[in-house]
């Protein structure tokens, strides 16, 4: 079948199967910066935005998302630039592999919350796994980003 | 897992005609469990086109519609605004927001999960489901039919009440099962607790309930003794996540602080 549907703002036609799920479908046209860690969602590393919302792309049918707006990190460069900074200047930023899912679950939290507490952003962050870190230094990397705004 | 065909449905109608067709066309809601499960589907019946997404509220009720995401329930206003955010809660204690906005309230209830926060979050209230074709059952009615109801879950009728709630989940990280759930009411002067992941699916524990709103006088003893008689009346087990002695013990403590909570 074809689905139809908006990446990053440009229109997309893909044939795919009914059974296939949007991670699978952008990585195998080469979007390759939505990653797939445990294809169940729980680890959070495919996440992007469906309309703006962040959701694990592992579950979501391609099917389902006909006429829908997708967001992936290509679609927030300046931003992801901006978090990447404070990531790596707290040492959150180790092997990589989640930064793409939490950069769009970061930038989709300033979007949500208004002056967060701490409690309030850890549990925004729930669902993002980093296995390198204790994720304190994402903590602290997620504060001075919206600090600087 | 296979899937043979994607069906987008015109109507209610339509959607339940497709599902008759054949015993492996099932109705895709959030679809999080049938990727889990991984089972073999003829046509997947995607619900998400038919406006069933929306949350309303009349004088006597709010009307939750099957197709409204956990993340959409929990940030209603409508919803927190009912029995002191209780049921608004529960469902934030669901995995992480990546997950709740797709996740879809009818398809926690329909799964009937036994690790379901949002059936026991739920259970101590006044809840009705309305199905199509036309039929309106009790939440805690439908949690104990025997088999699968040949209907499509429609809405989610909550009756507005008196009341305050309390909820607890006792979990070993964010984004684990619960080892046991537990939800405490005080509705219109009477209690209702609901005890869930034990690891079955919630149940609420009448005789506890028939005991404590039976007594002309309550206190510190009575939330005690209402706490134990819902860890003898309920049937719970062992599993890899705790023991059923654990569970039992869970349930004297929790019950009772649930009790002392919605009664402060």
């Amino acid at each position: 079948m074809i689905v139809t549907f908006y990446l990053n703002d440009v229109q997309v036609s893909y044939l795919v199967k009914p059974g296939e799920y949007l991670a699978e479908t952008l990585r195998n046209h080469g979007v390759k910066s939505v990653k797939v860690g445990c294809n169940e969602s729980s680890c959070g590393s495919c996440t992007l935005l469906i309309e703006g919302k962040p959701m694990m792309s592992c579950s979501v049918l391609t099917a389902s998302i006909e006429g829908k707006h997708i967001t992936t990190v290509e679609g927030i460069q300046e931003e992801a630039a901006k978090i990447s900074r404070f990531f790596s200047n707290e040492g959150a930023d180790q092997c990589g592999f989640c930064n793409t899912g939490f950069a769009l679950t970061i930038y989709s939290l300033k979007r949500e919350l208004k002056n967060p507490t701490d409690e309030e952003i850890k549990d925004y962050i729930v669902g993002n796994l980093c296995r390198c870190s204790g994720l304190y230094s994402h903590l602290k990397a997620i504060k001075a980003y919206l600090k600087e705004e | 897992m296979k899937i043979n065909e994607y069906y987008r449905p015109s109507s209610l109608e339509d959607a339940y005609l497709k599902l008759q067709e054949d015993s492996k066309n099932v109705i895709l809601a959030g679809g999080l469990w049938i990727k889990k499960m991984g089972q073999s589907i003829n046509t997947i019946v995607d619900l998400s086109t038919l406006g069933l997404n929306q949350i309303s509220e009349n004088k006597n009720e709010v009307i939750v519609g099957s197709m409204v995401t956990q993340r959409d329930f929990e940030k209603s206003e409508i919803i927190k605004g009912l029995f002191g955010g209780a049921i608004a809660f529960s469902v934030r204690e669901v995995m992480g927001v990546n997950f709740r906005n797709i996740a879809t309230i009818g398809g926690s209830i329909m799964g009937r999960y036994p690790f379901s926060d949002v059936i026991c979050g739920l259970l101590p209230y006044d809840v009705t489901l309305e199905f199509y074709p036309k039929q309106e059952i009790s939440l805690e009615d439908y949690l104990n039919y025997k088999g699968k109801l040949n209907a499509i879950l429609v809405s989610i009728h909550i009756k507005k009440e008196k009341g305050i709630g309390f909820y607890k989940k006792v979990k070993m990280t964010a984004l684990d099962f619960p080892i046991i759930n537990f939800a405490v009411s005080i509705v219109n002067g009477k209690y209702r607790i609901a005890v869930g992941s034990r690891p079955m699916v919630a149940s609420l524990a009448h005789k506890a309930m028939d005991y404590i709103n039976g007594l002309d006088k309550i206190d510190q003893e009575s939330y005690k003794k209402a706490a134990e008689i819902a860890s003898e009346e309920l049937s719970y087990l062992d599993n890899k996540d705790a023991s059923k002695e654990y569970r039992l013990d869970l349930t004297k403590v929790y019950v009772k602080r649930g009790l002392e909570e919605v009664s402060k």
